[in-house]
């Protein structure tokens, strides 16, 4: 008798725990997102809204795990020459693309051949760093040849999408734009632009098993109380982001699951160095005396971001969390003051229509820059006129952010070193760009992070930008959604996702 | 009416629509902001803007790039590619027109609905409790913002009733009952507004021809109300509602544009919107000579009703 209960026991565990980790295989995801990708090429689409796709069609060759460490995807393993100019990856043997093509090292040194000739047009190629060719001496192994060492290059070709690997067949018969060809979990069955991309399962998908879901059907809805209301009636099963104010709502819901992580970004004011009187440290610290961030945070996040003054988010493991600032109005005007500008002066800021929250934050500013004397006009720009205004340079400051950042590189570099491509202010300091440079040669973690902590430094106190708060990735999704989880990077992805019905 | 004077309306149709299509082209470009940046967003360079550029076929000299797109309509009926997308712009138009058309004739129907029986009813007895009762609540229809009301009926019917889908277009082929169920809130928050505007313009036009002789005549000779009012009144009411209704489709079609991007109806007025924000020029071009196009054509055949409607109308 008790052998027999042993073995029914025996049973019943396993049987309860088959059923916990049953993965359920097929069904289809309806996925709400904020806004219609602009194109789907990955070397060229920069919105978010094209590279969350992505993520799903492309791999890469190192992968982030939830946590931001480094992991093997398309490359199996990594290592770097002794001058650090050569970085060797050798790629798995067993990866196709959606099309049933294996996947080789040609495939890759074309992807990014691609991505570095001038004339693709590619906006990403920075992530490249200083590589000057990329080369395959066998079909599983790749080399990139750089000009100048880069330790962070592994991290960048983890970074989004745009460094995904593609198929040469999309390019040669003009599909990049609309469906690439990559070796994701899913696949491009159909891109209406404005409506809908509807994803379907990749039959040649390395990774045994995955993904669990047959198709996502991803649906353009772009009012966000529009897109709450079809999450909360079910009419779609996840939601890219959903209204901050209703948050509480949601999280009250019981079949509504919502996903909050801090993301890898930043918002911040930039300021135009090349507009007097901003030229001035001085001004620029008196701005960053005169705001207060807590304000500015909830009014632009209704208390879900978090105010900061550096821009590495402290739960990263790269976090200074520097502070020299504080809420001072008087500060303020005696740093006005001494720079010559006792009566404060006039000045412009750019918000933009496109990120809601950015206009509320102009708003306070502008307020509260009021009491220190600095009259500050509001210019609140459509998208394409603010990229077109921000990228001539025709601003005093604007509110914009950065996001998808992991290694400190992606913080600083391309914003804040001379000379390079986003440096939209004008910044030069140039113990500044010794030290970011050294950043990129260095190796191990604490030097690493001792040198940025002092690039770190001198940035805050040089105010070019001036950071406000480290924003939350928030999602939304009905309770049987599961295998989903909302990443730090803020990267979409879907490969493990099944549905409890 | 003569076929000469169909062939002459009809060469001034196209007429129109070049003048339309050479300003399209001459202005869009005006307007700060390009593709280019729009694609490559904050992290433009000016060599890659110019890449892209280059690419999309922006450096050409304007009428070259005009000659390039008129004769691709003219001679292949192609509206050329997205800029943005690079998918072919007919084929985007073949999908959307239908999901319009049917908004639009939708949202038409429930304004009739709407404004024929309540104009006829205070223009009856005007000044009496019907009357003031129609009049306050058009001028609560015309009143209300499309998006705001929109957004309400989906809060209603969709999360708090569940009766209603909040968003989206189901094709005929998914079945009759859920390409019903997907039109009804869309149409109405058009057709609404649109019915409380037509109704007060019903209603004038009833009173007026209620007071014209021949009607008082009618009755004076005996004949019952229904007659009167079914034979004599409504027909030649009608001219003046058909009028009303060529006017309104302007009204209504800008709606449209509203309704669709709060429902994501995926029609051309959606298509409209994202090529504006994207500078999609191409798309937009295609977009606003489909719309000069309707106009136009809502145009001539209200003008060529008038001739079935009102037998005195002739043209030469």
């Amino acid at each position: 008798m008790k052998r027999l209960m042993l073995i029914l026991a025996l049973f019943a565990t396993l049987a309860a725990l088959s059923l916990g980790f049953a993965q359920k295989s097929g069904g289809t995801l309806i996925a709400a997102w904020a806004q219609d990708p602009v194109g789907l090429d990955p070397q060229i689409a920069s919105a978010r809204s094209s590279l969350e796709v992505l993520e799903n069609v492309v791999d890469k060759l190192v992968a982030l795990d939830p946590q931001g460490k480094l992991v093997p995807s398309l490359a199996t393993s990594w290592e770097v020459s002794s001058d650090g100019l050569t970085w060797t990856f050798h790629l798995r043997h067993d990866v196709k693309f959606s099309n049933g093509r294996p996947m080789t090292a040609q495939d890759v040194v074309y992807t990014y051949t691609r991505m570095l000739d001038p004339a693709t047009g590619s906006g990403q190629k920075y992530l490249l760093g200083s590589t000057q060719t990329v080369t395959a001496p066998d079909p599983y192994t790749v080399e990139f040849h750089l000009k100048t060492p880069e330790v962070a290059l592994p991290a960048h070709l983890a970074a989004q999408a745009s460094v995904g690997i593609i198929a040469k067949e999309s390019v040669d018969n003009g599909t990049i734009n609309t469906q690439p060809i990559g070796t994701g979990p899913f696949m491009i069955a159909d891109y209406e632009p404005g409506n809908q991309v509807v994803l379907k399962k990749n039959p040649y998908y390395w990774q045994k098993g995955l993904p669990y879901l047959d198709e996502v059907d991803i649906k353009i809805i772009t009012d966000e109380s529009v897109r709450q209301t079809s999450l909360i009636s079910g009419d779609v099963d996840w939601a890219i982001s959903v209204p901050p104010q209703s948050l509480s709502q949601l999280q009250n819901d019981p079949n509504i699951v919502v996903d909050k992580t801090t993301a890898g970004a930043y918002w911040y004011i930039g300021v135009n160095l090349k507009h007097k009187p901003l030229d001035d440290v001085r001004v620029r610290q008196a701005i960053s005396y005169a705001i207060n961030r807590k304000d500015i945070t909830d009014a632009m996040t209704f208390g879900t971001g978090v105010p900061t003054q550096d821009p590495i988010p402290s739960s990263s493991a790269w976090a200074f969390n520097y502070a020299p600032y504080s809420y001072d109005p008087a500060k303020a005007k005696q740093l006005l003051t001494e720079a010559g500008y006792p009566d404060g002066f006039r000045m412009q800021i750019m918000p933009t229509t496109q990120y809601p929250e950015s206009v509320r934050g102009a708003q306070v500013i502008q307020q509260e820059l009021g009491q220190v004397g600095i009259k500050v006009t509001i210019k609140n720009l459509e998208w394409a006129q603010w990229l077109q205004e921000e990228g001539k340079g025709n601003y005093d400051t604007y509110v914009c952010s950065w996001n998808g950042l992991v290694d400190p590189y992606d913080f600083f570099y391309a914003q804040q070193r001379t000379g390079q491509v986003f440096n939209f202010t004008g910044y030069s300091n140039p113990k500044v760009d010794a030290l970011l440079d050294q950043g990129n040669s260095a190796k191990g973690f604490d030097q690493r992070k001792a040198i940025y902590q002092q690039a770190n430094k001198l940035i805050v106190d040089d105010a070019p930008y001036i950071y406000l708060y480290n924003p939350a990735n928030i999602q939304a999704y009905q309770s049987y959604v599961k295998g989903y989880a909302a990443r730090t990077d803020q990267n979409i992805d879907f490969v493990k996702t099944w549905l409890d019905k | 009416m003569s076929l000469r004077y169909l062939l002459q309306r009809l060469a001034t149709l196209l007429l129109v629509l070049l003048g339309v299509s050479i300003l399209t082209f001459a202005i869009i470009p005006l307007v700060p902001g390009s593709p280019a940046r729009v694609m490559l967003g904050v992290q433009a360079t000016d060599a890659s803007v110019a890449a892209l550029q280059h690419k999309m076929g922006l450096d050409r000299p304007l009428p070259v790039q005009y000659w390039s797109w008129l004769s691709g309509i003219v001679l292949h009926g192609e509206f050329g590619n997205s800029l943005i997308n690079g998918k072919p712009i007919s084929e985007q138009v073949r999908h959307r027109l239908p999901a319009t058309l049917v908004l639009a004739f939708a949202a038409l129907l429930i304004g009739l609905l709407i404004a024929l029986p309540s104009g006829i009813i205070s223009a009856l007895r005007p000044g009496g409790a019907r009357d003031l009762g129609v009049s306050v609540m058009s001028q609560i229809g015309v009143s209300i913002p499309d998006f705001w009301l929109g957004i309400l009926l989906i809060l209603v019917f969709a999360q708090y009733l569940r009766w209603l889908p909040s968003t989206g277009y189901a094709p005929i082929s998914d079945g009759l009952w859920p390409y019903l169920k997907h039109i009804i809130l869309p149409a109405t928050t058009a057709g609404v507004i649109s019915g409380s505007i037509m109704a007060r313009f019903v209603r004038s036009a009833m009173l007026e021809v209620l007071g014209n002789d021949y009607v008082r005549t009618a009755r004076a000779k005996g004949l019952g109300a229904r007659r009167v009012i079914g034979k004599h009144v409504l027909r030649n009411a009608a001219i003046t509602v058909v009028t009303i209704i060529g006017l309104q489709m302007a009204t209504l079609l800008s709606s449209i544009v509203v309704v669709e991007i709060i429902f994501a109806w995926p029609g051309l007025g959606s298509m409209a919107l994202n090529a504006t924000l994207q500078r999609d020029y191409p798309v937009l071009q295609a977009s606003v000579l489909l719309f000069a196009t309707s106009f136009a054509v809502i145009n001539l055949l209200t003008d060529l009703s008038y001739v079935l409607l009102d037998p005195s109308v002739e043209y030469a």
